[in-house]
C-alpha cells in the first residue's frame, strides 16, 4: 500500500477518517456484496454434492467440502474415452488467444492513430462501415466467412481462426482507440511533425508509449472476448484447434441429458481464471499519472 | 477384424473410384450428446465400430443449436463429418433435398430392416424410396414421473385414469402442501405437454390428422378445445418458480417430493436413476391420463455425402442397426430400441410400459418428425404464450394453433 | 502540395488493411444479406427470389415485434445503468482506496464469465420458490418480493439486472483508465478551492471523459443489439416469448428453424433501425469534429 501511494500522490489524504470515507467504502462493499452474491452461490454450488443441490437451498454451505466437481471438470471423469474435462482446450485457448489479441490490438491503436492525426481521406467513412458492420449480428456473417476461408484453405486452421478473430475484433478496438487518441492534445502532435517526426516514428516514440492504460483495456476486451468465444471457435478452428469453450459447453450445455451443476459450476469458474487474474495483476497499469505525465514529458 | 461380405463387396465397388481410400474405415462422428447418459450410449457404438475395424474420431457439440450451427457451417465449407447424429423426420429434409446426404438402402436391403423396425419408422427414414438414416433409439416423451412418496403424503392411490381424476389428485397434492406439478417453463417443454394432452383428447388417428394432413376439421375439433381447457387448466397448479425452469430442476422437485408430478420424456429417468431412485418404488412412471398410446421422438445417425467415407459409413450403417448396439444404447439413454427383435429382458418397468405400446402400435411421432423445423418453432412459440399467458382466450388460441399448420 | 500528398501516403497505406476487411468482410457479407433477405432460403442460400415478402412476415409477426420492443426497453435500461454504475464504482476505487485490486476484480469478474452458466444462476436467484425472495422470507419478512423473472411483464427487467451485473465493470475499467489519465493539477486546483470530491467528479472529471464515454457507451449498445446468450441462459425467451430479442430471433431461424431468408431479413432490418437511430448523434459528432478541426 505504501508503495502505490508513493506512486500516486492524489486527492485527499486518506488517513483521517471521515464520514465521506465511511460512505465510499459503504458504497463499495455494498456494491460488492451484490456482485459478489452470484458468484458465491456458484462456489458453494460446485463443492456440493447432487442430493445436496437437489434439496434447492442455493445459498447453503456445503455440508462438507467436496473437490470432485471440479476434479471432473478440469480433468474429465467420466467412462467414455471421449470424456475429458476443459484441460483439453486450454493450450488451444492460449494460442488462439495470444495472436488474435497481439494482432487485433496492434491495428486498432494504428487504426486509431491514423484516423485521430492523419484524418486520411475516406477514413471517418471506413470509420462509419466499420460501426455498422459491428451492428450486425454476426452469426449471420458466418456463411459466406466460412465458404471464404474454405476457398482460401484458412478453414480448420490456427491461423484462419486467429484471422477471424482479427476481422471481427477491428470495430472494437479501432473505436477505442481513435476515441483514446482523440482526447491527446493536437499540439503535441504537431510539434512531433515539425520536429520531422514521421507516421511511425510519432507513433511508436511518442503515441504508443502514452496509451499505455488504453492498451491494456484493450487488451483485456480483447482477450477476454476472445477467450469466451464460442461459436467462431467451434466453426473456424477445426477439431485439432478447439477451444476450452468448446468442451466447457459440451460439459454444461444439453438438452435432453442429466445435468450435473456441481461441475458445471466448476468448469464455469476454472475457464474464467485467466481472464480473472489478469483483471487482478492488471492494477498496476491502473495507476495515475502514466498518460499525464507522458503528455508533459 | 470381421468384414460382411455386404462392406466388402461395397470397398470393392468404391476401389474402383477411389483406390486409396477404399479400406479407410476412419469416420468422424458428430453428435450433441455430451453429458453422462448420453456419452455411455455413444460408447456403446464406438466401441463396436472399432470391434468392427472402423476408426472412431469424436466431434461431439452439446445443445442442438450449437451443434446445428456447427454442423451447417462444415457442410457450407464442403467438409462434413462422415456420421451426423439426427433426429428422424423432417429435421434432415433439406439437407436430403439438395443432395448432401448418401442413402444406405442397399445395407437396409442386406439387413432386412423392414422386417424388424416398425412401418411408421421405416416411414419416417425413407426419402424418395431411399432410406438415408439409421435410427438407434426412440424416446417416449408423453411419461408423467410422480413422487410415490408425495402421492402417499397426499392420499392418492393409483395413478389418475382420466384428466378428472388427475386434477382431483392435484388438489389433493395442494392441500397436502406438496406443489402439484413440476413444471418446467421453457416453451420446449410445454409444447410437449400440450402435445400429450392433444393426444389424449383426438387420439391417435385425430394427432396423426393434424400433424400429417393439416387435416382443418380436427384442428377446429372439440378435442383441441378440450386440450387447451386442460392445459389452460395446469397453470393453476404449477409453482410460481416455474417460468424458465430447466427440466432437470423440474425432475429434482420430483425426486425430493416437493412436487408431485412431472410431464416429460423418458431420458428424465436418468435423473431418477443417479439419484439411486428406483422406478415403481420411489417414483412412479405413467402415460399421460386416458392417453391412447405415446408420443416418440427418434434418434437416428445420417450419413453426409463425403469422398472416401462410404465404407465407414456403411459400416457404422451396420454397427448403428445391430441388435446387441441397439440394446446396450438404450439402456444407457434411457431410450427403446428401434428394432422389434431384441431381448428386451433387461429393461427396467418404465421402458417395458413402452415397449408394450410400440409393439402394440399405438404410437405417434413428435412434432419434430412430422412438421418442418420451422412449424415447429411456430407451434412451440404458440404453446409458450398460451401457456403463460393466464387470460389468454380459448377460442381465440384455436385459431393461433390452426394458423402453426398453414 | 507535392509535399503534403506525399506525406499522407503513409497514413493511408497503414488503415488500408482495415480498408480490405470493412470492403471484403462487412460490405460483402451485408451485400450477401441484404440480397438473401430478397429469397425464401430456407436451411441454405436459394436464388428463389420473393421480393419483400420476408419482410413483410417479419412485420407481421408479433414475435418479432416483441423483440424489437425488449431490445429498446432493455437496450435504454441497460446503457444507462453500466454507465451510472460504472462511473460510480470507477470514482469510488479513484478515491484512493485499500484493495483496489481486489474490488475492481470483483466488479470485473461477471465479464470474464460463460454466460451459459453464470446465466442459470441468476435464474436461480430471482426464482421465487429458491432465490433471493425464498431466503428472506425464510428469515421473516414475509412481503419480500424478487420475482421478476416469471412475470411477462416484468421478466425483461430480470434480465436487465443480470445484464448490469455482467456490464459495469467494463465500463467501470474504461472510466477508471480515463480518469487516471486526467492531469493532477486539476485535483490540486479543486481541493485548494475546496470543492467537495463528489463534485469534482461529476463538474470537471466527467466533461472530460467524454471520448472515453462515447465509445464505451457505443461498445455497450453493439452489445445490447447482439445480446443473445443472456437471454436463452435467464429466460430461454420466456415465459412465453416475453423476452424475446432479435438476436435470438435471428439465431432461432438460422439454425434451429431453418429460415435462412426470415433471418437475413430480420438482421437487415435490425441495421437498418440502428443506423437510423445512431446516424443523427453521430452525424452530429462529425460536425462538431469539424468545427474543433476548423477553430484549431
Amino acid at each position: 500500500m505504501t508503495r502505490s501511494a508513493e506512486i500516486n500522490p492524489r486527492g485527499a489524504k486518506p488517513t483521517r477518517i471521515t464520514a465521506g470515507r465511511i460512505g465510499l467504502y459503504a458504497f463499495l462493499i455494498s456494491a460488492a456484496l451484490f456482485f459478489t452474491v452470484p458468484l458465491y452461490v456458484m462456489i458453494v454450488t460446485s463443492l456440493k454434492t447432487m442430493p445436496e443441490i437437489r434439496a434447492a437451498r442455493i445459498f447453503a454451505l456445503p455440508d462438507h467440502l467436496d473437490f470432485s466437481a471440479w476434479k471432473v471438470a478440469w480433468a474429465g471423469a467420466c467412462a467414455g474415452a471421449e470424456c475429458a474435462g476443459i484441460r483439453a482446450g486450454f493450450l488451444n485457448s492460449v494460442l488462439i488467444t495470444l495472436p488474435s489479441v497481439v494482432i487485433s490490438v496492434l491495428f486498432g491503436a494504428i487504426n486509431g492513430y491514423a484516423l485521430s492525426f492523419w484524418r486520411p481521406r475516406g477514413g471517418n467513412l471506413m470509420f462509419g462501415l466499420l460501426m455498422a458492420g459491428a451492428l450486425v449480428p454476426y452469426q449471420v456473417f458466418l456463411y459466406p466467412l466460412v465458404r471464404g476461408f474454405a476457398a482460401l484453405g484458412l478453414y480448420n486452421s490456427l491461423i484462419g481462426i486467429v484471422i477471424v478473430h482479427v476481422l471481427f475484433g477491428l470495430p472494437l478496438v479501432t473505436l477505442l482507440f481513435r476515441n483514446y487518441f482523440v482526447t491527446i492534445p493536437e499540439e503535441l502532435f504537431k510539434a512531433s511533425r515539425l520536429d520531422g517526426a514521421g507516421f511511425w516514428r510519432i507513433f511508436l516514440e511518442i503515441m504508443l508509449p502514452m496509451s499505455v492504460p488504453m492498451l491494456v483495456v484493450a487488451a483485456m476486451m480483447q482477450f477476454t472476448g476472445i477467450w469466451n468465444d464460442f461459436l467462431l471457435g467451434l466453426v473456424f478452428a477445426g477439431r485439432d484447434n478447439l477451444p476450452m469453450t468448446v468442451q466447457l459447453n459440451n460439459i454444461v450445455n444439453t438438452t435432453t441429458g442429466e445435468r450435473l451443476y456441481n461441475v458445471n459450476m466448476a468448469a464455469t469458474i476454472l475457464t474464467a481464471l485467466v481472464p480473472l487474474a489478469i483483471y487482478f495483476f492488471s492494477g498496476r497499469w491502473f495507476v495515475r499519472g502514466i498518460a499525464a505525465g507522458a503528455v508533459k514529458g | 477384424m470381421t468384414y460382411s461380405p455386404l462392406l466388402l463387396a461395397g470397398a470393392a465397388s468404391l476401389a474402383l473410384t477411389a483406390p486409396l481410400k477404399a479400406q479407410d474405415l476412419t469416420a468422424e462422428v458428430f453428435s450433441s450428446w455430451t453429458s453422462g447418459g448420453e456419452l455411455k450410449a455413444l460408447d456403446a457404438i464406438k466401441s463396436e465400430f472399432e470391434a468392427r475395424g472402423g476408426t472412431w474420431e469424436n466431434a461431439s457439440v452439446a445443445g442442438f443449436e450449437n451443434a446445428n450451427a456447427a454442423f451447417q457451417n462444415r457442410i457450407m465449407a464442403g467438409d462434413p463429418p462422415a456420421v451426423k447424429q439426427l433426429i428422424v423426420g423432417q429435421d434432415p429434409l433439406e439437407f436430403i433435398e439438395a443432395g448432401l446426404m448418401t442413402p444406405v438402402t442397399d445395407v437396409a436391403e442386406a439387413g432386412h430392416w423392414a422386417d424388424v423396425i416398425p412401418a411408421s419408422i421405416l416411414e419416417s427414414i425413407t426419402y424418395d424410396g431411399e432410406i438415408y438414416l439409421t435410427p438407434v433409439g426412440i424416446h417416449g416423451e408423453s411419461w408423467m414421473f410422480y413422487s410415490m412418496p408425495a402421492f402417499e403424503k397426499a392420499g392418492i392411490d393409483g395413478e389418475p385414469e382420466s384428466w378428472d381424476e388427475f386434477f382431483a389428485d392435484m388438489d389433493a397434492l395442494k392441500a397436502a402442501g406438496i406443489t402439484p406439478i413440476a413444471w418446467g417453463g421453457q416453451s420446449w417443454q410445454e409444447a410437449k405437454v400440450f402435445n400429450m394432452v392433444l393426444l389424449t383428447q383426438v387420439g391417435l388417428d385425430g394427432f396423426m390428422k393434424i400433424f400429417v394432413d393439416k387435416d382443418a376439421d380436427v384442428l377446429s375439433s372439440e378435442g383441441v378445445k378440450s386440450t387447451l381447457e386442460i392445459v389452460a387448466k395446469m397453470r393453476g397448479y404449477v409453482d410460481e418458480g416455474a417460468p424458465g425452469r430447466n427440466w432437470n430442476d423440474a425432475t429434482a422437485m420430483v425426486i425430493e417430493g416437493t412436487a408431485g408430478v412431472q410431464f416429460m420424456g423418458d431420458w428424465a429417468k436418468g435423473e431418477f436413476t443417479n439419484a439411486g431412485l428406483t422406478p415403481e418404488v420411489d417414483f412412479g412412471c405413467a402415460m399421460a391420463p386416458s392417453t391412447p398410446g405415446m408420443i416418440y421422438i427418434g434418434d437416428a445417425f445420417g450419413y453426409p455425402k463425403l469422398e472416401g467415407a462410404e465404407a465407414a459409413q456403411k459400416l457404422m450403417a451396420e454397427v448403428v442397426m445391430d441388435p446387441k448396439v441397439q440394446v446396450e444404447f438404450s439402456l444407457n439413454k434411457g431410450s427403446m430400441p428401434i428394432r422389434t427383435d431384441v431381448d428386451k429382458s433387461q429393461f427396467d418397468v418404465c421402458t417395458q410400459k413402452g415397449l408394450a405400446m410400440l409393439e402394440a402400435g399405438t404410437i405417434v411421432p413428435e412434432h419434430a418428425i412430422t412438421i418442418t423445423p420451422e412449424q415447429v418453432g411456430l407451434l412451440t412459440d404458440f404453446v409458450g404464450e398460451f401457456f403463460n399467458t393466464p387470460d389468454a382466450d380459448i377460442d381465440e388460441a384455436m385459431e393461433q394453433f390452426a394458423e402453426v399448420f398453414e | 502540395m507535392a509535399r503534403r500528398q506525399k506525406k499522407s501516403f503513409m497514413p493511408a497505406l497503414a488503415i488500408l488493411p482495415t480498408w480490405l476487411t470493412v470492403v471484403v468482410v462487412y460490405i460483402g457479407a451485408m451485400v450477401w444479406t441484404l440480397n438473401l433477405s430478397f429469397t425464401k432460403s430456407k436451411l441454405f442460400p436459394s436464388g428463389a427470389y420473393v421480393g419483400f415478402d420476408q419482410y413483410e412476415r417479419l412485420l407481421g409477426s408479433s414475435k418479432w415485434i416483441k423483440a424489437v420492443s425488449n431490445l429498446a426497453t432493455f437496450g435504454v435500461l441497460y446503457v444507462l445503468g453500466c454507465l451510472v454504475i460504472g462511473f460510480c464504482l470507477a470514482a469510488a476505487l479513484d478515491r484512493k482506496v485499500r484493495f483496489e485490486n481486489a474490488f475492481r476484480t470483483l466488479f470485473l469478474y461477471p465479464y470474464a464469465m460463460s454466460f451459459v452458466v453464470t446465466g442459470l444462476v441468476w435464474q436461480w436467484l430471482m426464482n421465487p420458490v429458491l432465490g433471493v425472495q425464498a431466503t428472506m422470507q425464510g428469515l421473516g419478512w414475509e412481503s419480500f418480493s424478487f420475482d421478476l423473472l416469471t412475470s411477462r411483464d416484468y421478466a425483461i427487467y430480470g434480465v436487465v439486472i443480470a445484464g448490469l451485473w455482467q456490464g459495469s465493470g467494463l465500463v467501470m475499467v474504461m472510466m477508471l483508465a480515463g480518469m487516471r489519465g486526467i492531469d493532477v493539477e486539476q485535483w490540486r486546483a479543486a481541493r485548494v478551492d475546496g470543492i467537495p470530491a463528489w463534485r469534482v467528479y461529476v463538474s470537471i472529471i466527467l466533461p472530460q471523459l467524454g471520448p472515453p464515454l462515447a465509445a464505451v457507451a457505443t461498445l455497450l449498445t453493439m452489445g445490447v443489439i447482439k445480446t443473445y446468450d443472456l437471454v436463452i441462459a435467464i429466460t430461454n425467451g420466456g415465459p412465453g416469448t416475453a423476452t424475446e430479442v432479435p438476436a435470438k430471433f435471428i439465431m432461432d431461424n438460422l439454425f434451429q428453424r431453418q429460415n435462412l431468408g426470415l433471418a437475413t431479413a430480420a438482421a437487415i432490418m435490425l441495421l437498418m433501425s440502428v443506423v437510423i437511430i445512431v446516424a443523427p448523434f453521430r452525424y452530429a459528432s462529425y460536425i462538431r469534429a469539424k468545427r474543433k478541426a476548423g477553430v484549431l
